[in-house]
């Protein structure tokens, strides 16, 4: 192994545990926060920073401006080669996009705030449903007109693109930064400073061994439980291969990296040089080893239920070890029926094949129900999530645990839900792959009629595949803590009953019928080509899906919410002629 | 009324009659056995609250929680910014009302230490300098403290106090401090507050001595 791929592993590691630890960290607040919504509270934001006006204002100013700097650089020096088209689109719909969504915060922070100039007065005069429909309609103009733009002249519009990025960018930062009120001006972040203030305060606090349990166990089980679940990830691809050439003839060395290839054909190999598969290690055990770590997982609650000296542990850890044991064999034989599908255990293979095919949600949705049901098992999440029912045990297994050691079961339990995630999508939701995304561009086409190209640079392509892994798994982590919000705890031998009456056979059922029919399949031509047609069909259902669901939050989200004002009892009336709640500045 | 129920797993005892009313158990229809509709279900549930109030919360558009309670939506109050009105008449901390010149009202009677049912309140009376008006003719308080900590709020001092000098309309709730001398509410303090409307005086005319509507008598014409 060379030092460059070496390093390349180093930053892939980087990527995959920042995302995790990270995710984790804001997936507490957000479950809180979720919950709170759900339940017409407010939430955690009160947690809270106070800096001087002027640090806020250089927040405010600095990411805008190193995003002004990045487009006028490019302006500057300007795009050569078959990159400039893409420079010039990514420039031109970057910037109305910017542009129209700053538009929108300014318009409804007038509506809230009051105006303060006369540019104020006349954005906050504007309908947020125009100005969203106007953006809308500047970027299909923008698409269209840059598509009429001649080869010749794709450098010129890349340069005009990127400095009207940079320009907005500018006018942005600068313009939201002069907003900023004068004297301190508390920080919230919607409340994710609620993460770091948890954290501080359970590093400090008292690290409780109880005198008669095991000190040595009970120090070894958080870090057993949150050890699987951070090592599942490694054999997850996130993202499309790289392709690399070897441009001095030497073996891929660091001078390689500067030479991505440049045009790719749409198959998955790169057609010469090394391949950089954006896993951190591709394993041909692939799925396997991710059971065998999560399996591990049982041992820290076990062995924490054990160590604390405490009944109610004691019943959790055996709870959560009964519990996980059963639902993992329900969970492997769901999955043997995608397994036979998609040919092989690999994951990055897998992934290709949703690709080029359909996502595994089409192909085995009965399948992809016993895995959700038997993954949630496996978290020990809401509705499983008898191991720590606090009405009867109190807090299960780790009822004995405080300060950071409570804190590596919880951290444990998050980054659970991400790579929980993590596996539903690179499973079921296609991992890295977008509908008619190709490794060389967009590309629709039904069976042989192709509809519509773009042919795309290659690491555009990936840039593109990576962000809507984490997009998809950020979605499917969401979705899971809707599912906690929404379904009450099963008894235990509900519980019990389910993995064992019914995930099972339901699972070896489906997994004869798929067998069964990938037999019968095999080897028909015909079948297979209206099945691939199928699945393209699926794709652009999926395409259209998703445009429509980006369009439906935005336009929801500028339509006001409509509500009755009903004044009821006397003390409403006096608060009402009292002006209601009133925004009063703090005291000391 | 004992209601005979067949054997099935979930009566226990099994065959017994159960005394009192028996609550039908609910219909285990297919869909409802089957989970997985009622679980989409629920879910749509709790994403329009989700989505209704997190947008409420974008938009800036949250709804008065005190004119709004009784509708749906978030009624948190967030503490220290936003405020609760308090009614007309809510009894807040107390202050002693002023005269024209700037002086307390009171005249020192003990009326209010004397109904205080909790004893906060302790007054030493003194008399005015010789040559003022005032003196012969009413005292005032050469302290007037307040233990703030010990009051019941109950306003019986306010309803006592023959003067109009005491009230509690400052609508300022009790505040929480460090230590117990902190809240002692002196003289100076308590005649610093003013109502809610700003007011440190009251409506209630007073008749000072040598005024025009002033009887004219003095503790001199007691002793006939």
């Amino acid at each position: 192994m060379s030092g460059v791929l070496i390093v390349l592993a180093l930053i892939k590691i980087l990527i995959m545990v920042g995302f995790l630890l990270n995710m984790a960290a804001i997936a507490t607040w957000a479950d809180r926060r979720q919950g709170a919504m759900v339940q017409d509270r407010v939430g955690p934001n009160r947690a809270v920073v106070f800096l001087p006006s002027i640090v806020v204002q250089l927040l405010f100013v600095l990411p805008p401006a190193l995003f002004a700097t990045l487009a006028g650089f490019t302006a500057y020096r300007g795009v050569r080669g078959p990159g400039a088209a893409e420079a010039a689109l990514m420039g031109a719909e970057l910037a109305i996009f910017v542009g129209w969504f700053s538009l929108l915060v300014l318009c409804f922070v007038v509506r809230r705030k009051g105006a303060a100039n006369a540019l104020d007065e006349m954005v906050g005069g504007w309908a947020p449903r125009s100005i969203l429909v106007t953006g809308l309609a500047l970027h299909v103009a923008a698409f269209v007109a840059l598509s009429m733009v001649p080869a010749g002249s794709w450098g010129v519009a890349a340069r005009g693109m990127n400095g009207l990025l940079a320009l907005v960018f500018a006018a942005v930062g600068i313009y939201s930064a002069s907003k900023v009120p004068e004297g301190k001006v508390g920080i919230r972040l919607a409340g994710t400073l609620h993460a770091i203030a948890d954290t501080m305060k359970m590093i400090w606090k008292e690290d409780f061994i109880p005198p008669r349990g095991d000190r040595l166990l009970h120090s070894l089980a958080p870090i057993l439980a949150v050890f699987p679940v951070l090592v599942t990830c490694a054999v997850i691809p996130f993202g499309r291969t790289l392709c690399f050439r070897d441009a001095n003839g030497n073996g891929f060395d660091f001078a390689d990296l500067k030479t991505v290839a440049p045009a790719m054909t749409s198959a998955f190999q790169c057609p010469r040089g090394t391949a950089v598969p954006l896993q951190i290690a591709d394993l041909n055990v692939g799925i396997l080893y991710i059971f065998a770590m999560a399996g591990t997982g049982v041992i820290g609650a076990a062995i924490a239920g054990w160590a604390s000296d405490n009944k109610w542990s004691l019943l959790g850890g055996l709870r959560a070890a009964s519990q996980m044991v059963s639902y993992e064999v329900a969970m492997g034989i769901s999955l043997i029926s995608l397994l036979l599908i998609y040919g092989t255990i690999r994951l990055g293979p897998m992934v290709e094949w949703q690709s080029t095919h359909t996502w595994g949600i089409f192909v085995q949705p009965f399948a992809f129900i016993l895995f959700l049901v038997a993954l949630l098992a496996e978290t020990k999440r809401v509705p499983f999530d008898q191991p720590e029912g606090e009405s009867e045990i109190v807090a299960g297994y780790f009822v004995e645990y405080s300060g950071m050691k409570w804190g590596m079961f919880m951290t444990g339990e998050y980054v659970e839900v991400i790579t929980s995630s993590v596996l539903l999508t690179v499973l079921f939701f296609g991992g890295y792959a977008l509908p008619f995304l190709q490794n060389d561009g967009v590309r629709v086409a039904f069976g042989d009629t192709v509809l519509f190209t773009y042919k795309m640079n290659h690491v555009a392509v990936v840039v593109i595949s990576m962000l809507t892994f984490f997009t998809k798994v950020i979605f499917v982590a969401w979705m899971q803590i809707f599912i906690r919000w929404t379904v009450p705890r099963f008894r235990y031998d509900q519980l019990m009953k389910l993995g064992w009456t019914r995930l099972l056979p339901l699972a070896l059922a489906n997994m004869l019928v798929t067998a069964i029919v990938v037999l019968a399949v095999d080897g028909h031509s015909d079948i297979e080509g209206a099945l691939s047609f199928a699945a393209d069909v699926t794709q652009a259902l999926l395409a259209i899906g998703m445009v429509a669901a980006v369009l439906a939050f935005f336009f929801g989200l500028v339509e006001p919410v409509k509500r009755q004002k009903i004044l009821l009892s006397t003390a409403q009336k006096f608060a009402a002629a009292a002006g209601g709640v009133r925004m009063r500045p703090r005291q000391a | 009324m004992a209601v005979k129920t067949e054997t099935t797993p979930w009566t226990k005892p099994a065959g017994k009659p159960i005394a009192g009313k028996a609550v039908p158990r609910p219909a285990r229809s297919a869909q409802v056995q089957a989970y997985l509709p009622e679980l989409m279900k629920g879910l749509g549930l709790t994403m329009r609250h989700f989505f209704r109030n997190t947008k409420q919360m974008v938009l800036g558009q949250k709804p008065d929680p005190v004119l709004e309670s009784l509708s749906e939506g978030i009624t948190t109050i967030m503490y220290p910014e936003e405020r609760r009105p308090y009614p007309a008449r809510f009894r807040g901390l107390h202050r002693l009302t002023l005269r024209d010149d700037g002086s307390p009202r009171c005249v020192a009677c003990l009326c209010c230490s004397t109904a205080c049912p909790a004893q906060c309140i302790s007054i030493e009376p003194a008399e005015y300098p010789e040559g003022d008006a005032r003196r012969g003719y009413e005292r005032y308080p050469g302290t007037f403290v307040i233990d703030e900590l010990r009051c019941v709020f109950c306003g019986f001092c306010v309803e006592a106090c023959p003067c109009d000098a005491i009230r509690m309309d400052t609508g300022n709730h009790p505040v929480p401090y460090d230590s117990r001398d902190q809240f002692i509410y002196r003289k100076d303090l308590l005649m610093s507050f003013a109502s809610r409307d700003g007011q440190q005086l009251t409506e209630n005319p007073r008749h000072e001595p040598g005024d025009a509507t002033h009887p004219g008598i003095t503790r001199e014409q007691a002793g006939h």
